[in-house]
């Protein structure tokens, strides 16, 4: 009896349940994220400095990636790149979400010609094919780190803010908000009091999963020719250099950086697709 | 029995895929295909027509000219027989007879009166051939034509190679673009925009009739060429010297001397706001690092070529500190370079001494840094320049590596450092490159500001010599008076990489040395191809 209470309350203590397991992924992710970010943030460029005398070493003990043509080795500055293209990526999309939450919630609370505006704004946005926009914003923009970072911003908004805007739509009817309007608040110190933390959970999910988009479209661009400068550390930069060695054989300057993205790519899905998850629930009947 | 019946249908079946495959082996080796060559992208990027300024570096393809280079890079007669320098500013040349068009009709020399003529009249739409000196152009008879100059120009006698000569009774503006008529061994039969060029031999060419009847240039990025050599479908293809360790199956690979020049230019003017002398508008112009010759002559001498050429470009190309040694007008004069303990006290008694430990030296609270940029596009400028900036380093100099457009280099290259490419048989590139009138004014030329009397006195007195002799004598003097305060510093005299079919000799005892072209001069002496019996 005694043993069989002892066994219940332990299964309780260390339950492996689904949250748990999707609380854990989440970490993880965040985890791996952050740490390579850091990693590379503070990383000693001397690790992937130039070295004539180890040109194209295929991956080993020493050079888990191998090295490129100028006997770089290539997980250093795969690492770096990564980092470079995750901090691109993360700012771009924070200032480009709170373009969407202010455009969202501004569309939604006001109504009227300003939602016709911004309304206007997204179809546009959406109309054009997005790589010609982002690589049309960062040509004009000069290229470089501003010129990739700012078309990111620039693009990536339009579907956060049809989501920001549906969200406060909803609350917008409700008793409260109609009842706080009564009591003479005005829209904005409605939608700070009242809509905005609704709206803030969709907004964090949105976020996270704009993370992939931008930092795959920083890639993309800069693969191209329009975004961060040859002489940087960035996955877009060391894949279109790997093209001039795959016909030869060095697969492993295309392979790794091409996985290393991708990794990261989809450990922002999980992270978002988690979250969503945890915080509701509830989605999974919609 | 019906066993019997599905064998032999078997039997059947087998011999006929065989014949098939057969057949298809044999289409491959017919002359008939002839062959296919992939010799860069830069044949396709302009014109093909002679007064548009078309294969101006001086070798024959669909249009001859009167004269032409030959492998020991001097002029030797093409359609003319024979030629004269009357005095300074006349020249007679005498033309060869019974040469025929590839559309058929005569050439004589109403062909060159109207061609010259004609970009005499229209020198905007030809950048690469000069009239500007040329007074008129006389037929004396069918077969001789007199030109007179306004002044003496040396440099024409390059002109007459440069200009390939179009028939007058046919020239078409717009299908000369795409499909020359001209003296040469091959003619156009198929232009397809950033595809392919088919070439077919004229039948009525005046030289031996070439072996490989039909010649297809196809335009291929560099790793789809190989890639396409590797399976076998092209017989001769442009390379980087990085692929020089490459082996592809029934191909070897060979390499060519070239006049082709990588070198650095710096800029030598301090930084200072002024007006563009065409465009009328401000411009910052200068470099406060570069604008010390005690930097210039630093890297210059400090620098290790050779190593550089190892780590950069596979160790292919020779180290030089002129332009090329492949022609007779360019200095000689030579220098031993890695000198680096020499060049650290230069720069040390220049007042560019590293205080704060961090490897880079500092005069003033400026640091001896530089942004130096290589065309984007070209891999094996960009690992030059890295590599020149790893050798930099070793003297407290930082050089860092950008890539650009030509279009963004065009805004850069006055306040920065520019890797250039150069490589041509007319010496007027010694005028571009120093003559102090030629900053901000020619698109590319003598970006670092370069001005020195001394030196643009030797190239005037080059340009106007009345004899060859007398303008290969300045054309040297300005370059050693020049390279002495290091406005430019060479680093290779690079040489061009193809791989070539085992089925294909190209000549090599033909071929000239090849100027600036990026693989295109290959073409310089394909009438002298043949099949390997």
């Amino acid at each position: 009896m005694s043993t069989h209470t002892h066994t219940h309350t332990d299964k309780k203590r260390f339950e492996f349940n689904r949250k748990t397991f999707v609380t854990m992924m989440v970490i993880f992710a965040v985890v791996y994220l952050v740490g390579v970010g850091i990693w590379g943030l503070f990383m000693d460029p001397e690790s992937y400095a130039v070295n004539y005398d180890a040109k194209f070493v295929s991956p080993n003990f020493d050079h888990p990636f191998g090295t490129d043509f100028m006997g770089r080795d290539m997980f250093s500055r795969c690492i770096k790149a990564l980092s470079n293209s995750l901090i691109i990526g993360v700012l771009a999309s924070l200032f480009s979400s709170f373009i969407a939450l202010f455009m969202g919630v501004a569309s939604a609370v006001f109504g009227g010609w300003v939602d016709k505006f911004v309304n206007w704004c997204v179809d546009l946005c959406q109309g054009l094919p997005h790589l010609v926009l982002l690589i049309l914003i960062s040509f004009m923009l000069g290229k470089g780190v501003n010129g990739v970072t700012l078309a990111v911003i620039f693009t990536h908004w339009p579907s956060l803010t049809r989501i920001v805007r549906a969200e406060v739509m909803q609350v917008r009817s409700s008793q409260y908000v109609q009842a706080a309007y009564k009591m003479g608040k005005t829209k904005w110190q409605v939608a700070a009091t009242h809509i905005l933390p609704h709206v803030i959970p969709s907004y964090v999910i949105g976020l996270i999963l704009l993370f992939p988009h931008a930092i795959m479209h920083e890639a993309s661009v800069t693969f191209l020719g329009f975004g961060l400068p040859k002489e940087m550390p960035a996955i877009g930069v060391i894949l279109s250099e790997s093209m001039d060695y795959l016909a030869t054989g060095k697969w492993w300057l295309a392979v790794f950086p091409g996985l290393m993205l991708l990794v990261a790519v989809v450990l922002f899905d999980v992270i978002g697709d988690n979250l969503k998850k945890l915080w509701n629930p509830q989605s999974g009947n919609e | 029995m019906n066993n019997k019946i599905k064998k032999i249908l078997c039997i059947a079946l087998v011999a006929v895929m065989l014949l098939g495959t057969f057949t298809g082996c044999g289409n491959k080796d017919e002359s008939k295909n002839g062959i296919i060559v992939s010799a860069g992208t830069s044949l396709f990027d302009d014109s093909l027509d002679p007064i548009k300024g078309s294969m101006s570096y001086g070798y024959p393809f669909v249009c001859e000219a009167l004269m032409m280079a030959n492998p020991d890079s001097e002029y030797v007669g093409c359609l003319a027989e024979s030629w004269d320098m009357v005095d300074a500013t006349t020249y007679r040349f005498k033309l060869h007879q019974g040469i025929k068009f590839s559309n058929g009709t005569d050439f004589n020399a109403d062909d060159v009166v109207f061609t010259y003529e004609t970009v005499k009249n229209n020198q905007a739409l030809n950048s690469n051939v000069d009239l500007s000196s040329l007074e008129s152009v006389t037929k004396l008879n069918d077969y001789e034509v007199e030109f007179k100059l306004t002044k003496p120009y040396s440099p024409f006698f390059d002109v007459t190679a440069m200009l390939q000569i179009v028939p007058s009774d046919s020239y078409d503006s717009t299908l000369f673009d795409t499909m020359p008529v001209g003296t040469g061994a091959y003619k156009v039969v198929q232009y397809d925009t950033n595809q392919q060029i088919i070439l077919e031999a004229n039948e009525n060419y005046h030289g031996t009739a070439p072996d490989i009847k039909r010649v297809t240039l196809v335009y291929m990025d560099q790793s789809a060429a190989f890639a396409a050599a590797k399976s076998g479908d092209l017989d001769i293809v442009m390379v980087s010297v990085s692929y020089a360790d490459e082996k592809i199956e029934g191909m070897k690979y060979v390499e060519f001397d070239t006049m082709d020049v990588r070198n650095l230019s710096l800029v030598t003017q301090p930084v200072r706001t002024i007006k563009h002398p065409v465009t009328g508008k401000d411009i910052t112009v200068g470099n406060d690092v570069t604008c010390d010759v005690n930097v210039r002559k630093a890297i210059a001498i400090g620098i290790d070529r050779q190593t550089i050429i190892n780590n950069a470009l596979n160790g292919v190309g020779r180290a030089t500190e002129n332009y090329t040694e492949n022609l007779t007008w360019t200095s000689k004069t030579g220098y031993e370079d890695n000198r680096k303990e020499e060049a650290k006290r230069i720069l040390e008694a220049a007042g560019w001494i590293d205080t704060d430990g961090d490897g880079i030296r500092e005069k003033d609270g400026l640091r001896c840094a530089i942004d130096v940029i290589a065309a984007s596009g070209d891999d094996d400028r960009y690992r030059l320049l890295s590599a020149l900036g790893e050798e930099a380093k070793e003297l407290g100099i930082e050089i860092t590596a950008k890539t650009g457009t030509w279009g963004e280099i065009e805004q850069l290259q006055y306040t920065n450092g520019v890797i250039w490419g150069w490589g041509q048989f007319s010496p007027t590139v010694i005028q571009s490159l120093y003559s102090s009138d030629r900053f901000l004014v020619g698109t590319y030329d003598n970006v670092g500001g370069y001005d020195n009397p001394e030196v643009d006195a030797y190239i005037n007195a080059a340009i106007t010599a009345e004899t060859q002799e007398e303008a290969t004598k300045n054309w040297i003097a300005a370059q050693d008076v020049a390279n002495a305060e290091y406005p430019y510093i060479y680093i290779v005299n690079i040489r061009h990489g193809f791989f070539i079919s085992d089925r294909i000799d190209i000549s090599m005892d033909t071929q000239i040395p090849h100027p600036h072209g990026h693989g295109a001069p290959i073409i310089n002496n394909m009438a002298d191809w043949t099949y390997v019996k």
